[in-house]
């Protein structure tokens, strides 16, 4: 599903990452843990193809993210969700309009549309807050307005840039099930995370970074 | 495209409009302004075109005999007159009918020729020449001709007045495209840079799309309709501010220099269509301008 070549990606002097070199099952559950700078949001961002490597191939689902047009990249970014650090809401819309935006761009039909949102905010635990706008939340609510928008369309791949920085240990472990349950239907996971405590008894694979490098691999 | 996500677009351009309603009102208006000034140049244009058009159907001439100038030799300017192809004498002025008609010609001012009455006005043939349309036909030719016979004058001819006034209409031709195309781009500054603010204003959604996986049209296309509207809709209100300014004045009567002067007509339904087509272009090109360079950037 992922494959990483000898990807370098440096912003003027500072190496962000340093000869990375990876390959992500199709279906696997990884999580990316460092500590903050070690490279994991670069990462993340280099495999959803909003940051170029400055060397290196990436291979998304076998397509070269180095040799894709523009129109294909916003074809792949359908298929791929992403639950962002500081969640990319859009304030001025309510939570059911920030929620459908995914299946709108790719011009669902209304009824899909509707059905759709209302199962995934009911996953994340937001039923009848359709009509609120996002400033009206806690953050913990934005952030699973956020997961909601990413699963939606039920992506191949759903990348998530700590996703529970901003929850409350209950909240934390639904959002882990609903992660769990979203991976049991065939999407691959990769989530960037400094919890430790949510990387405890995972049974999954967890890659650390530390100043750009992969330090270790291993099974949680 | 499928027509749900024209209804998207539609709507997500109205909803942009009513959110930056200011900044759209004011960029309107101004836009309404330029195309005013467009139609009302059209108008006036189209207006002295069609009045040159119409004297310049009918020339008259005025054939001027030299002072005390025999039977004889008049009698040979009548017939050199009625030798030229078309021409027909309207009528002889002897020297009592030509003060008399300056007398009439300038009313209650006719007080200022007391004393002036031992001035003798010359003698004159009015001649009209009917087949203009003949290519053949050259009044400059024909008055050459009859300068150069003994007993004439001058000959003056409405024609030299025509050509005079044609080649004003031509500089004014001239100066109107420049105006034209100036208030063309004034407008596409204007589109260009309220569609521009209005981007700047959602450059945040607008990267949410696209991270979303909206291809570019997708973002594109509603800043194009606000564009398009906002020239369409201010491209009427100009022409209705014409309407409006045109029944106000057209039911005046116009004296210049005492010569009531032919109607005034509206603008074509043709030359009101591309009013609205042109201002609906040149919003549709200052929203294509704006999106194009942020994309770019």
């Amino acid at each position: 599903m992922i494959q990483l070549f000898k990807v370098f990606k440096s912003y003027g002097t500072n190496k962000a990452l340093d000869d990375i070199n990876l390959r992500m099952r199709k279906g696997e559950f990884v999580f990316i843990t460092g500590p903050s700078g070690a490279g994991k949001t670069t990462l993340l961002r280099i495999i959803f193809g909003t940051a170029r490597p400055t060397s290196g191939q990436i291979l998304i689902d076998g397509i070269n993210l180095s040799r894709i047009n523009r129109l294909n990249m916003d074809l792949l970014r359908r298929k791929i969700g992403f639950v962002f650090q500081d969640f990319k809401l859009i304030n001025s819309k309510t939570i059911f309009q920030n929620v459908s935006l995914a299946l709108e761009v790719a011009g669902e039909r209304s009824a899909v549309i509707r059905k759709k949102t209302h199962q995934a905010l009911r996953a994340v635990g937001l039923a009848g807050k359709e009509s609120a706008f996002p400033l009206e939340l806690s953050g913990g609510e934005q952030q699973r307005v956020a997961i909601a928008r990413a699963i939606i369309n039920e992506p191949m791949l759903l990348i998530a840039d700590e996703p529970t920085g901003n929850l409350d240990p209950e909240i934390t472990k639904e959002i882990m099930i609903l992660f769990r349950s979203v991976n049991l239907r065939g999407t691959t996971l990769v989530i960037a995370t400094h919890n430790r405590e949510l990387l405890k008894d995972t049974g999954q694979r967890i890659i650390a970074l530390d100043k750009g490098r992969v330090i270790e691999e291993r099974m949680g | 495209m499928n027509i749900r996500l024209w209804i998207y677009f539609f709507k997500s351009a109205l909803a942009n409009i009513l959110n930056n309603r200011l900044i759209h009102l004011i960029s309107m208006g101004t836009i309404t302004i330029s195309m005013l000034l467009f139609g009302a140049f059209m108008l006036l244009s189209m207006n002295l075109n069609s009045w040159l058009k119409q004297w310049g159907e009918s020339l008259s001439m005025s054939v001027y005999l030299k002072d005390g100038i025999d039977e004889k030799a008049r009698k040979e300017v009548e017939s050199a007159i009625k030798k030229f192809k078309g021409a027909e004498i309207k009528g002889f002025i002897s020297n009592e009918q030509a003060m008399k008609n300056l007398k009439e010609g300038l009313g209650e001012q006719a007080g200022l020729l007391e004393g002036l009455e031992d001035i003798i006005l010359p003698e004159s043939y009015e001649i009209v020449f009917k087949d203009r349309i003949d290519n053949s036909f050259d009044p400059k030719e024909i008055k050459s001709s009859l300068e150069k016979m003994k007993g004439v004058n001058e000959v003056q001819y409405s024609q030299q007045w025509i050509e005079r006034f044609e080649g004003i209409m031509e500089m004014f031709r001239v100066v109107g495209i420049a105006i034209g195309g100036l208030l063309c781009m004034a407008v596409l500054f204007i589109v260009s840079n309220t569609i521009k603010l209005t981007i700047y204003s959602r450059r945040d959604e607008i990267e949410i799309y696209k991270l979303m996986g909206a291809t570019d049209w997708f973002v594109k296309v509603p800043f194009l309709i606000e564009g398009a509207a906002q020239g369409m809709l201010s491209g009427i209100a100009a022409l209705m501010i014409l309407v409006l300014c045109y029944s106000v004045i057209s039911i005046k009567t116009i004296d210049v220099l005492g010569l009531p002067v032919i109607n005034i007509a509206f603008l074509s339904i043709h030359s009101c269509i591309f009013i609205v087509l042109l201002s609906l272009f040149l919003g549709l090109l200052g929203g294509f301008i704006s999106i194009g360079r942020f994309f770019k950037a």
